[in-house]
């Protein structure tokens, strides 16, 4: 029987190679892909946990406005990086370093 | 096992399969490609979690678009001509040993924690139900979110938009 | 139905606030003539109405459109201070007297301060996991496009580049703290079954099961993740430096003041017990709060200070500055009273001015310098006395010298956290006032005795400029005269919503 915990595991793989792609990549959209793992493992526990827990709507309504948010950031996310990329030729991380830190 | 058991593995090996694939390609084309099957899984999964709705909002938002914005930004970000778009990997070993820690940590806390395991919601259509909320209870935050992806696209595009000559 | 009619009655200042959203953008779509004027008066319209409106809504406790947000004095209090600083920044700050923003597009501008303004409204006034997430991004969102603001000529700029950058970093950081955050919250959600403040809170004062332990340690770290980042607080204060150096400087100012009261005044909301103004508060869960609170709040003071003692950059040092202020801010939130909760209010207002101020200054010696160096600023006070003057008292404020209100923020919030006890953890606070007295020292050391530039003519500020510098200046004397007011306002906005 499938329950919560085989949910919560897909969640949490999701997730730590989310976390994975955002520590370990120098590629701003590479970055971006990893983040956007994380916010669908959260999805993911949002709906189980709909489906599973308490049985109200709740999670999947607030599953669609996080879908939202990410759309909105992804296009601010990759409108800043194709300036990055005008103003410097290149989407790597490392060469951003005029601001030390 | 239960047919329902095949296809949860199904989906779930390709979701985090391909999200593997997202993390460690070199290629960033190959990213691209297992994240679109990685959002495929995912909303596989939620079509087994009985979320229709949001099963067809993650394949019309996620890969049709957050996907093809993503690949926009790779193919606007590399030279033409340059058909080997490689991603370089900074210090694989530290993020490695993070991730991992993090992975062990969410999945002691999973099967340590007991949930509010209810009644739960059988599989049923959702769709109906979800636009009644938004017009109801879930009013503000929908609202709100209009005025977000208002306020974002202008911003993207301000951001974009070449200055105009003065 | 009727609860959405009814709630739109209370709703009033955030309805101002999208109307005049609404009409910025149209207005600037329209490119009519003169359409920087009419968006400017729009703006400043729709905010202060939005504030005035906010004026009758005091004294009234209400939950609004099912939940979702609510109306309490500490929201009141909260809306007032958040549109306030809008509205302060979009005063003072004009595309004339900032260099960076000069010549960039400014209707976008306005749309994006009323959007982050009604975001951040939202966000303090939050009362689902839903609505605090949606917030919280929105927020975030409108900050990040405002960092991005500058943008190159046909060749790129110094300012281009540095816009670019900041914004650049601030998004992935934000972007991987909020997605921590909401892994977080549903995880929360799984634990309570409801994805509504008011209840979740009452499950975790029925008391958390010791297998339950765990996941609730977890969520915390986790919520804190997105508050922190929002907050600036160690160890999410990464961002800050080059964000604030990198943004046009009416943004930086806008950032350091507005985001942060917000994400406070959801900290209060999240982490305390609603209880009505009397009865004292309480803290949700059963975590060693106040030590992990403390133990965020010292570093985050540290940090800050000893970062900034090196600085030579001013925005950057205001930068590191503003982060040790949120250490200080965030004593009020270790007190874990009603006093505590007071004190970090009355702080909170106090910063505001002080730093406003400050960045105020630090933009006009550079419309006029074209420095943000501090070995630039030798010799400002034979060129420009009074700004010198106001400058030193922003300065004094921050350090927290009396009778300015810098020194009443600190005073409430040391008297908070003495009160329940913690005198190691005043002490670590006060050696850290004395440490951040050095570089505000420096700066106006350097401003006054130091010598250099004596051959340049003096400095002319533009009359509004002048009458800014002075009204802040004011702003951070004032208030001591009337003292008994501001304190029993905020000892009148203690009382938050407790039900559904």
């Amino acid at each position: 029987m499938i329950g919560i915990h085989h949910y919560l595991v897909v969640s949490a793989a999701l997730f730590s190679l989310g976390v994975l792609g955002v520590l370990t990549r120098r590629n701003a959209v590479n970055v971006l892909m990893g983040i956007e793992l994380m916010l669908n493992s959260a999805n993911v526990n949002l709906v189980a946990f709909s489906r599973y827990g308490a049985g109200n709507l709740q999670g999947q309504l607030f599953a669609v406005f996080v879908i939202v948010i990410a759309a909105a950031e992804v296009a601010v996310a990759l409108a800043i990086v194709l300036t990055l990329y005008r103003l410097r030729r290149t989407p790597n991380l490392d060469e951003a370093d005029i601001l030390k830190g | 096992m239960t047919p329902e058991a095949v296809i949860f593995y199904a989906f779930a090996a390709i979701t985090v399969g391909s999200a593997a694939v997202v993390v460690l390609a070199r290629s960033l084309i190959y990213s691209a490609f297992a994240l679109l099957f990685t959002f495929f899984g995912v909303a596989g999964l939620y079509v087994l979690l009985g979320a229709d709705f949001l099963a067809a909002t993650q394949l019309l938002i996620y890969v049709g678009g957050i996907l093809v914005l993503l690949l926009f930004g790779v193919m606007l970000t590399h030279k033409i001509y340059e058909l080997d778009l490689r991603s370089e990997v900074t210090q694989f070993l530290p993020g490695a040993i993070i991730g991992s820690g993090i992975l062990v940590l969410l999945l002691v806390t999973a099967f340590r924690t007991q949930w509010r395991i209810g009644p739960g919601r059988p599989p049923q259509a959702t769709t109906q139900e979800i636009g009644q909320q938004f017009l109801g209870p879930y009013l503000l935050p929908f609202e709100a979110a209009s005025v977000l992806l208002l306020v974002a696209l202008m911003g993207a595009a301000m951001i974009v938009r070449r200055r105009r000559e003065a | 139905m009727n609860e959405v009619l009814q709630s739109m009655r209370l709703f009033r200042p955030e309805l101002a606030l999208t109307a005049a959203l609404l009409l910025v953008v149209v207005v600037d779509s329209a490119r009519p003539r003169g359409r920087d004027l009419i968006n400017r008066l729009l703006t400043v319209a729709g905010l202060a109405g939005a504030a005035g409106l906010c004026l009758p809504l005091r004294g009234v406790s209400a939950s609004l459109f099912s939940g979702m947000v609510v109306i309490d004095p500490l929201a009141i209090y909260f809306k007032v201070l958040l549109i306030g600083s809008s509205l302060l920044v979009v005063l003072i700050f004009t595309f004339r007297n900032s260099a960076e923003l000069q010549g960039q597009g400014q209707g976008e501008f306005y749309a994006l301060m009323l959007a982050v303004t009604l975001a951040n409204v939202l966000m303090a006034t939050a009362n689902d996991l839903a609505m605090l997430y949606l917030a919280l991004e929105m927020v975030s969102i409108t900050s990040y496009v405002m960092v991005a603001y500058v943008k190159a000529d046909r060749l790129p700029s110094e300012a281009a580049r540095l816009s670019n950058e900041a914004s650049l970093k601030y998004i992935l950081f934000g972007a991987v703290s909020t997605g921590a955050m909401l892994y977080g919250l549903s995880l929360l959600y799984g634990l309570a079954g409801t994805t509504s403040l008011p209840l979740i809170r009452d499950y975790l004062a029925a008391g958390v099961s010791d297998a339950n332990r765990l996941a609730v340690v977890l969520v915390t770290l986790l919520v804190l993740a997105g508050f922190g980042f929002k907050t600036a607080a160690v160890p999410f204060h990464f961002w800050c430096p080059d964000v604030y150096q990198g943004a046009p400087t009416p943004v930086t100012a806008f950032l350091s003041v507005a985001p942060k009261a917000a994400g406070f005044a959801i900290m209060l909301r999240f982490f305390f017990q609603g209880m009505a103004a009397g009865t004292g508060w309480e803290l949700s869960g059963t975590l060693d709060w106040p030590q992990m609170l403390m133990l965020v709040s010292v570093a985050t003071m540290t940090v800050g200070n000893v970062a900034a003692l090196t600085q030579t950059n001013m925005k950057r040092l205001l930068a590191y500055s503003s982060i040790a202020h949120a250490g200080f801010i965030m004593m009020g939130l270790v007190a874990l009273s009603a006093n505590g909760a007071r004190a970090l209010m009355i702080y909170l207002l106090a910063y505001v001015f002080m730093n406003l101020g400050a960045f105020l200054v630090v933009t006009l010696v550079h419309a006029h310098e074209g420095s943000f160096d501090l070995r630039d600023y030798p010799g400002l006070y034979r060129r420009a006395p009074g700004l010198t003057v106001a400058m030193a008292i922003f300065l004094f404020s921050l350090m927290g010298i009396p009778p300015l209100v810098g020194f009443m923020g600190k005073l409430y919030v040391f008297a908070a956290v003495i009160e329940k006890g913690y005198f190691w953890f005043a002490l670590a606070g006060a050696l850290n006032a004395a440490l951040a007295a050095y570089y505000y020292a420096r700066v106006l050391k350097t401003m006054i005795i130091d010598a250099g530039n004596e051959e340049k003519p003096p400095l002319r500020l533009a009359l509004p400029d002048a009458v800014w510098v002075a009204v802040l200046a004011a702003a951070n004397v004032l208030p001591l005269l009337g003292w008994r007011w501001v304190e029993s306002w905020a000892q009148a906005s203690l009382s938050m919503i407790a039900s559904r």
